[in-house]
C-alpha cells in the first residue's frame, strides 16, 4: 500500500492505494468521480482522459501511486449542473454531445488545448482531441464548439 | 484488473538501480503505455520500479557533438524539443507521431526501444543516427549500438539489473532527413510501414545516404545494400528504380514472403521514389 497526496479538481485529497491500483480504479470506485469511464482499456479510446498537470493522460493505464504531488482534474473542474463551464455551453449548443460517453474526456483534451493555445487553427483541434474517440458525432461538432469558445477568459489552470 | 505486485517509486537514478538489483521478477514502468497493456493480459512480476519521477534522466541536451536524450523523456518532450527539431528532424517528426496526445504525454523514448516492437516510430530515426544507449547498472555502466541492442522482436540485450538511462545522437549536418509512416488511421494507430531518411546530396549526386524501414522486417532495419549502391551515382529515374527494388528483395530476403507485401513493398518503393527524387 502507498499512501499519496494530490490535488483533485483543486481540492487535496489523501489516501492509501494498493500498489496495482489504476487511477481509474481509484477515482470511480473510490472517490466516486464516475465521468472517468473504462473503455478499452489498453490506452486508446480516450473515455478514461484525465488532466494530470494539465496534460491529458489515460488513467487506464496510470498507477495510482503516480499522481502522488500531481495535480489532477477530471471534467467536474469545469463546472456544475447549475454553473456550466463555457466550453460545456458551447458542446451543447453545437450538438457536440450525442450518447455522451466520450464526453467528459474530449472535454478535458479540449479543455488542455485551450490552456496552452488561445486561438487554435482547426488542425490544431483535430490533433489535441485525436485520443478521444466519439462514434456519434462524426467530430463536425465538436470541432465547431471549440472554435466557438477559442480566445475567451474562462479557460485557466 | 491488473495481477497484483508490489512497487517502488524511484526518487533517484541510484534508488532505481539498487531497486532494480536486489528485487525479484522485477520490471521498470514509466509511462506504462506498453507495460500496463501487457500486464492486464497476465504478464506477470512481482516488483515495479517506478521511474517516471527520475528528473535525472527526462533531460535533452548537447554535450559536444552528441546530443543527449534522457530514456525518460516523454514522447511529447522529445517532439516539442528545439535541440531534436534542429538536429534529429527525423526523430523530432516519429515522436510527434507515436500514438495519441494522451499515449505521447506518457510513454517515453527509452520505453520505446526497451520494448522493442517491429513498429516502435523512434528506432528508425535513431538507426539513420547510428543512435547508441547507456545502459547503467550498479555495476557499472555500459555503452551499446541501437542496432546490436535489439535482438530480437520485442527482445532486446538488456539485463534485469539495468536500466536504459541515455541515448546518444550524433546529428548529421548537411543532410536533409525526414521520416513517414504508413497506418490505417491518421492517429492512434501502429505504423504500418515506416521510413526515415537522411540524404546528402551535391552536384546532381548521392554523397551519402541513410535508410531505415520499420515494420517490415522482425527488427526496423538499415537498408545498408542501398545505402551503398546509391553513393556516388546521379540522382536519375533509373538509379531510384533500381534502388525501390534492392530495398524490396532486401526486405524478402530478411522476412520472407508476407501477406501484408501486397500493399506494403509497392507503397515502400513509392515512398523510396519521393524521397530520393527530394
Amino acid at each position: 500500500m502507498k499512501n499519496i497526496k494530490f490535488t483533485l479538481n483543486g481540492k487535496t485529497v489523501k489516501l492509501e492505494v494498493r500498489d496495482n491500483e489504476t487511477l481509474l480504479h481509484t477515482l470511480r470506485e473510490r472517490l466516486d468521480v464516475k465521468s472517468v469511464k473504462e473503455g478499452c482499456s489498453i490506452g486508446e479510446c480516450g473515455v478514461c482522459t484525465v488532466l494530470i498537470d494539465n496534460e491529458p493522460h489515460c488513467s487506464c493505464l496510470t498507477l495510482a501511486s503516480k499522481v502522488d504531488g500531481h495535480d489532477v482534474k477530471t471534467v467536474e473542474f469545469l463546472g456544475s449542473e447549475e454553473a456550466l463551464h463555457p466550453l460545456q455551453e458551447a458542446f451543447i449548443r453545437a450538438g457536440a454531445v450525442q450518447c455522451g460517453y466520450c464526453t467528459p474526456g474530449m472535454l478535458l483534451s479540449a479543455y488542455s488545448l485551450l490552456l496552452r493555445t488561445k486561438d487554435p487553427t482547426d488542425d490544431e483541434i483535430r490533433e489535441a482531441i485525436s485520443g478521444n474517440l466519439c462514434r456519434c458525432t462524426g467530430y463536425i461538432q465538436i470541432i465547431e464548439a471549440v472554435k466557438d469558445v477559442a480566445g475567451i477568459s474562462e479557460c485557466k489552470g | 484488473m491488473l495481477p497484483e505486485f508490489q512497487s517502488v517509486r524511484a526518487k533517484t537514478k541510484a534508488e532505481a538501480l539498487s531497486a532494480v538489483s536486489t528485487l525479484e521478477h522485477v520490471k521498470i514502468i514509466a509511462g506504462g503505455t506498453d507495460l500496463m497493456v501487457r500486464m492486464r493480459r497476465g504478464e506477470l512480476c512481482t516488483h515495479i520500479v517506478d521511474i517516471s519521477g527520475l528528473s535525472e534522466i527526462r533531460g535533452i541536451e548537447t554535450n559536444g557533438p552528441m546530443i543527449v536524450v534522457g530514456a525518460g523523456a516523454t514522447h511529447r518532450d522529445v517532439s516539442m524539443s528545439r535541440i531534436i527539431n534542429e538536429n534529429v528532424p527525423s526523430l523530432s517528426r516519429a515522436c510527434g507521431q507515436v500514438g495519441s496526445p494522451q499515449i505521447r504525454n506518457m510513454g517515453t523514448i527509452g520505453g520505446n526501444l526497451v520494448n522493442a516492437s517491429p513498429a516502435a516510430d523512434s528506432l528508425a530515426p535513431l538507426l539513420i543516427h547510428d543512435a547508441s544507449l547507456i545502459l547503467e547498472s550498479e555495476g557499472g555502466t555500459r555503452e551499446e549500438r541501437l542496432e546490436d541492442f535489439i535482438v530480437r522482436p520485442y527482445e532486446t540485450s538488456i539485463r534485469d539489473d539495468e536500466m536504459l538511462s541515455f541515448i546518444h545522437i550524433k546529428p548529421l549536418k548537411g543532410y536533409r532527413e525526414g521520416y513517414k509512416r504508413v497506418t490505417k488511421r491518421a492517429t492512434w494507430s501502429i505504423s504500418r510501414l515506416s521510413v526515415a531518411w537522411a540524404i546528402k546530396e551535391e552536384g546532381g549526386c548521392y554523397m551519402d545516404v541513410k535508410i531505415a524501414v520499420g515494420s517490415c522486417t522482425p527488427m526496423p532495419f538499415r537498408a545498408k545494400e542501398v545505402e551503398q549502391f546509391l553513393v556516388g551515382r546521379n540522382i536519375e529515374e533509373g538509379v531510384i528504380r533500381e534502388a525501390g527494388k534492392m530495398i524490396v528483395d532486401e526486405i524478402r530476403r530478411i522476412t520472407g514472403e508476407r501477406p501484408s507485401f501486397v500493399y506494403k513493398l509497392p507503397v515502400l518503393k513509392g515512398i523510396l521514389h519521393e524521397v530520393l527524387r527530394g
